[in-house]
């Protein structure tokens, strides 16, 4: 089909292609065919080169330091860096990195700081390859001792005998480091810049499998991590739940949704209670299911509403009063005559309704995984504390468990274009949608200025993803950080105080374009945050009450007010 | 290499924080963090405060997403060491209300509340300040917390030699008026000739600086261990003038050569109070001019003075001082303890001196000795006193309140406790260690009561136990606690080991050495058995285990 010459273009291209570059000009034309491709630009610099990925190993502050610098710097040449303390590394990782910097010190004997010892190890002991990584490593260190910059040596030696490819060999620093720093990163970029042709980027991902429209694809999430973010001492458990799914489409601000498992100790005693045998078919809305499945997997079985309590009554003609109950408790206090009266009671159980979680990653930044935010729902029910189906289910998950889950698309929180400065109130778990924003726009070097407000109990113990935020606001990522913790100071201060403190700045910021999003508790949060915008709306523009509504009214036509709230 | 180029980055921070206040005001608006801004955090020592976090929780934390647990230790500037009671109802109250709550005495007698948050930081400071008290220059590079000799019985004339420590603290207090802008509030100063300091410039020393004052024949404040210590001279109960001894020192670094624990080195008398201070200052100002300020590791007077020599020092001082030193006046130490339980001065006032182990004031299972405290000074009648070894004499009561107070020390069994203690106990000492301290490589207080109990089951095997040793212990080779002049000495190599030092004299005029190197606790105790084994078999009457060592040849002295 093609002519000769540009066959011959073509074929020189491809021969002279990685597979990763195949596949993004596969994506790439595909993306052209279908119309998709509107905007084409020249990515700056040479991100081209792919991710790099800069760790450092800190006991006294200083490789954070200097590894925050060289990250800062990089960002404002428009490269996509992430970074991270190797005591916050996933070590699994490793593999997949592009281009690994690390920067680490060496402790009095020679060993390495006690944040780094795992990461130390685990390339140390574990069998596992790092062909497709380029590295260099960044030695901090003091000449008075005589394992000078031993750790560094270490690692850059094994990183070498794993299989990485060395971008620059070692750079080892004495306390003065900062020249040395700079000149050895100089030479990383210069080096990945030589070596790299710099090819043109879509701006808009290339959907890259066939992902119909209008049907809920279900995808398999195997979790990866699960830990509670909150510190000892919190009121609150909020998990940061890790699942690996790969090819997931979603954009930062959807959901997914998961049919939440019941605990395997209440299906079993209901199972016990009813005295039946726990494979038993049983047929609930036209399927079968055994009664173990259905009990574990399918049912509603907790909290069961009134409407399905006087179905209950019914079926073992009682009486009981209509108040929420459990499945337990109702065969345990009004007991089933026989098999055939559960299986009914079986067959009229409500289906499990799934719940709606808000996304907390970006697939630019963590690709192949699904992050999310889950606080632990703790509630009283007939003056006992019930914990949620799903958050219980969730929390308590651990490594290597999977679930289902399938996305929910939110058309109306979604990020702006890359250049426009956006306004993120998500205190509590509200907190999730902006840490995919956030990653997403630090992942794509996205130009826009974004601004954070947060809020919990207690600085201390309840700061959500403190370490990630102050990474990206010490890089620069985040302009502005404000935090409101209600139980740190007498009286309570919310993210609507601070709203109405830094109100001329923030009157500011939507004056010039800004996009404001509020995610998180419905009531009292975003009632409160709605009325302080108003309020520095209408302190700030001079205008009337009613206008300033109006006001409010336009930026939410203009698609630049959105809540996510629950 | 020109000197500018190669200052260390300390000094450049000092030079640039413009007498000292660098950016702690916008530090402590950094919400985001727990922290102060890295150079504040070398700015700040100089308030009398360090950043610290709790190490134990680091890494369970930062899983958790979330930063190191940041918190401040604030140290009181307390020449002497003395406190009225309504000073010391003041620190329970504060320590109470915004720290962990214990409240640490000190190796320099004073007293450290640990645990305050950044935003808790000025509150506390105001609290102090109504009480009188302040934080200024007890840590960074500058004259520290003034040493002297704790105990009124020492001596007829004990309050006149006391006054000193005050004298001292005030001529060389910085003339910066940056504490009392940041944490007091105080309106900012805009001439800055206001605050011109001739002494310390915009640089300060080098590193830290050290004063002690000794009345013989007790070493308790280990003179020999500081920059400038000053020995007593009284004769027919009137003070004659000091000796002074210079260049003393403990800190190393473990696998730096170049360092090294130094006793200080008489080189005079001073026969009058001018000639006394005026000697004090130009010690220090040669010091400002001739301190290393490219290698903290080597900057204490001690590396000036042997890289310069005694003799060029003292020529150096009489230039400045424009006379010379008197040769020293012969002295004689004998102990270096504390007077426990009731004792009486030359005016018959009376002394109560509390143990208290490590210097932690805080009421456990064994001892509510906090709340015995607040009881006392709520009583009025007795003020206090901290000695350097960590120990408070509840001190100047008159005899008609003596029994008041009796009653109390009797009522929360403060007098048991400390009758009950073994004496090796009552002589040991340890730093802070983990888990708050940076530098700690072992632990030190935590651990150290636990292996004393050990150690006592050994002493007892030889009938030892009522052999004064003296046993000290850190967390790192910083010397914080003294260990290089003690008899016995753990200074920690790592986690569980420590290198055991012994042979220093009881009077802490020899230095110890190195005995074994980097040993876990069973090595410890094991050594330790084998050496009281001897010792008990083969001492000369009245000879001290340090010296025991010596003459044996464990050890060269």
């Amino acid at each position: 089909m093609l002519t000769e010459p540009k066959l011959k273009i073509l074929l020189n291209l491809i021969k002279g292609s990685g597979k990763e570059e195949l596949i993004w000009m596969n994506g790439y034309i595909s993306g052209i065919i279908n119309g998709d491709v509107s905007v084409v630009e020249q990515k700056p610099v040479n991100s081209g080169s792919g991710k790099i990925t800069i760790v450092y190993g800190t006991e006294t502050g200083n490789s954070k330091r200097v590894a925050t610098d060289l990250a800062t710097k990089a960002k404002k040449n428009k490269l996509i860096v992430k970074l991270a303390s190797l005591d916050q590394y996933r070590l699994t990782d490793l593999t997949k990195e592009e281009n690994l910097l690390v920067v680490i010190s060496t402790q009095g004997d020679g060993e390495p700081p006690v944040a780094a010892q795992k990461f130390y190890d685990h390339i140390h002991h574990n069998g596992f390859r790092l062909d497709n990584v380029k590295y260099s490593v960044l030695a901090l260190g003091d000449t008075s001792y005589p394992l000078f910059c031993k750790t560094g040596e270490d690692v850059d030696a094994q990183l070498q005998t794993l299989g990485g490819k060395r971008i620059v060999p070692i750079q080892k620093c004495d306390l003065d480091y900062d020249t040395d720093a700079e000149t050895w990163f100089n030479q990383v970029l210069q080096t990945l810049n030589d070596t790299v042709v710099d090819a043109p980027v879509i701006v808009k991902p290339v959907p890259q499998t066939g992902v119909k429209l209008n049907t809920k694809k279900i995808y398999t999430g195997t979790v990866l991590s699960n830990i509670n973010l909150n510190d000892r001492g919190s009121e609150k458990e909020t998990w940061h739940i890790e699942l690996a799914a790969e090819d997931v489409d979603y954009l930062p601000g959807d959901s997914i949704g998961i049919v939440p498992e019941n605990t395997l100790a209440t299906v079993n005693a209901i199972i016990a209670l009813a005295k039946i045998n726990k494979d038993n078919p049983v047929k609930h809305k036209e399927v079968e299911y055994t009664v173990f499945d259905l009990l574990k997997k399918k049912a509603n079985i907790q909290f069961l509403h009134e409407r399905v309590i006087k179905k209950y009554a019914a079926i073992v003609q009682q009486d009981i009063p209509e108040i929420k109950m459990d499945l337990f408790d109702l065969l345990n206090i009004y007991p089933v005559k026989d098999d055939l009266q559960f299986a009914e009671v079986l067959e009229m159980l409500p289906t499990q309704s799934p719940r709606i979680y808000t996304i907390a990653s970006s697939n630019a930044a963590h690709s192949g995984e699904v992050h999310l935010t889950v606080e632990k729902d703790v509630f009283v029910v007939n003056e006992e504390n019930k914990i949620g189906v799903c958050s219980d289910y969730l929390t308590q998950l651990t490594g290597d468990a999977t679930f289902e889950f399938f996305v929910q698309k939110n058309k109306r929180f979604k990020l702006p274009a890359a250049d426009k400065d956006i306004i993120m109130i998500g205190p509590g778990t509200g907190i999730a949608a902006f840490r995919s924003f956030i990653s997403e726009r630090d992942a794509t070097a996205a130009t826009g200025k974004n601004w954070l407000f947060f809020g919990e109990e207690h600085f201390a113990s309840d700061f959500l993803y403190q370490t990630e935020i102050q990474n990206w606001f010490e890089t620069g990522v985040l302009s502005k950080v404000s935090l409101a913790f209600s139980k740190d100071t007498p009286g309570g201060v919310f993210v609507a105080h601070k709203i109405i403190e830094n109100g001329k700045e923030l009157y500011e910021w939507i004056q010039s374009g800004a996009f404001v999003y509020v995610c998180g508790e419905k009531t009292p949060m975003s009632v409160e945050v709605e009325k302080a915008l108003l309020q520095v709306i209408e302190t700030y523009s001079g205008l009337s009450a009613s206008a300033a509504l109006a006001y409010f009214e336009q930026l939410k036509a203009e698609g630049r007010y959105s809540k996510d709230v629950y | 290499m020109s000197e500018k180029n190669s200052l260390s980055n300390i000094e450049k921070i000092k030079q640039a924080s413009d007498n000292l206040r660098g950016t702690i005001r916008e530090s402590l608006h950094d919400a985001i963090t727990g922290a102060i801004r890295e150079d504040d955090q070398a700015v700040i020592k100089f308030h009398g405060m360090y950043q610290q976090d709790d190490r134990d929780r680091r890494e369970e934390r930062a899983a958790k997403k979330l930063d190191r647990l940041y918190s401040f230790m604030i140290r009181l500037r307390l020449p002497g060491g003395f406190v009225t009671p309504e000073q010391w109802i003041a620190v329970h109250d504060i320590a109470g209300e915004n720290s962990t709550g214990v409240i640490k005495i000190t190796t320099r007698q004073t007293l450290q509340l640990h645990g305050i948050i950044k935003s808790k930081i000025k509150p506390t400071i105001q609290a102090f300040s109504e009480a009188k008290l302040d934080s200024i220059a007890t840590c960074g590079d500058i004259n520290r917390n003034v040493l002297c000799s704790s105990h009124p019985k020492q001596s007829p004339i004990h309050k006149q030699v006391f006054a000193y420590a005050d004298k001292i603290s005030e001529m060389l207090m910085p003339k910066t008026k940056a504490y009392y802008e940041i944490w007091l509030d105080e309106e900012k100063l805009f001439d800055k000739k206001e605050e011109e300091d001739l002494l310390y410039q915009d640089r300060y020393l080098p590193r830290k600086f050290k004063i002690g004052i000794a009345i013989p024949p007790n070493n308790d404040v280990d003179v020999f261990a500081n920059d400038v210590g000053l020995i007593a001279v009284i004769e027919n109960e009137q003070l004659k003038g000091f000796n002074i001894a210079i260049g003393g020192g403990l800190s190393t670094t473990h696998g730096n050569a170049e360092t090294y624990a130094r006793l200080a080195t008489v080189i005079g008398f001073a026969d009058s109070e001018e000639k006394t201070l005026k000697t004090i200052y130009e010690i220090a100002t040669i010091q400002r001019d001739y301190g290393n300020r490219s290698d903290r590791k080597l900057a204490r007077l001690k590396y000036t003075l042997d890289k310069y020599g005694v003799e060029w020092f003292t020529k150096e001082l009489e230039k400045r001082t424009g006379f010379a030193l008197a040769p020293a006046i012969d002295y004689i130490f004998t102990d270096r303890i504390d007077y426990y339980g009731w004792q009486q001065n030359a005016e018959g006032l009376w002394y109560y001196t509390v143990f208290v182990e490590n210097g932690r004031i805080l009421d456990d299972e064994t001892v509510a000795l906090k709340s015995a405290l607040l009881e006392v000074a709520k009583a009025g009648k007795a003020n206090f006193r901290f000695t350097c070894n960590q120990n408070v004499i509840i001190s100047d009561v008159k005899k008609t309140d003596k029994k008041i107070i009796n009653d109390v020390l009797e009522r929360f069994k403060i007098i048991s406790h400390t009758e009950a203690t073994s004496i090796v106990r009552k002589n040991s000492m340890a730093c802070v260690a983990f888990p708050t301290c940076p530098l700690a490589l072992a632990e030190a207080q935590r651990y150290l009561p636990s292996l004393i109990t050990k150690i006592e089951s050994i002493l007892e095997k030889y009938q030892l136990l009522d052999d004064g040793i003296i046993i000290r212990m850190t967390g790192c080779p910083n010397g914080c606690a003294r260990p290089y002049v003690a008899e016995i000495a753990f200074v920690g190599t790592g986690p569980g080991r420590y290198n055991l030092h012994v042979g220093g004299d009881r009077i802490g005029a020899r230095l110890n050495k190195i005995y074994r190197e980097n040993i876990d606790e069973a090595e410890i105790l094991q050594s330790l058995d084998g050496l009281f084994k001897v010792y008990a078999a083969d001492r000369y009457a009245d000879e001290t285990f340090g010296d025991f060592c010596v003459r044996q040849k464990w050890v060269t002295a």
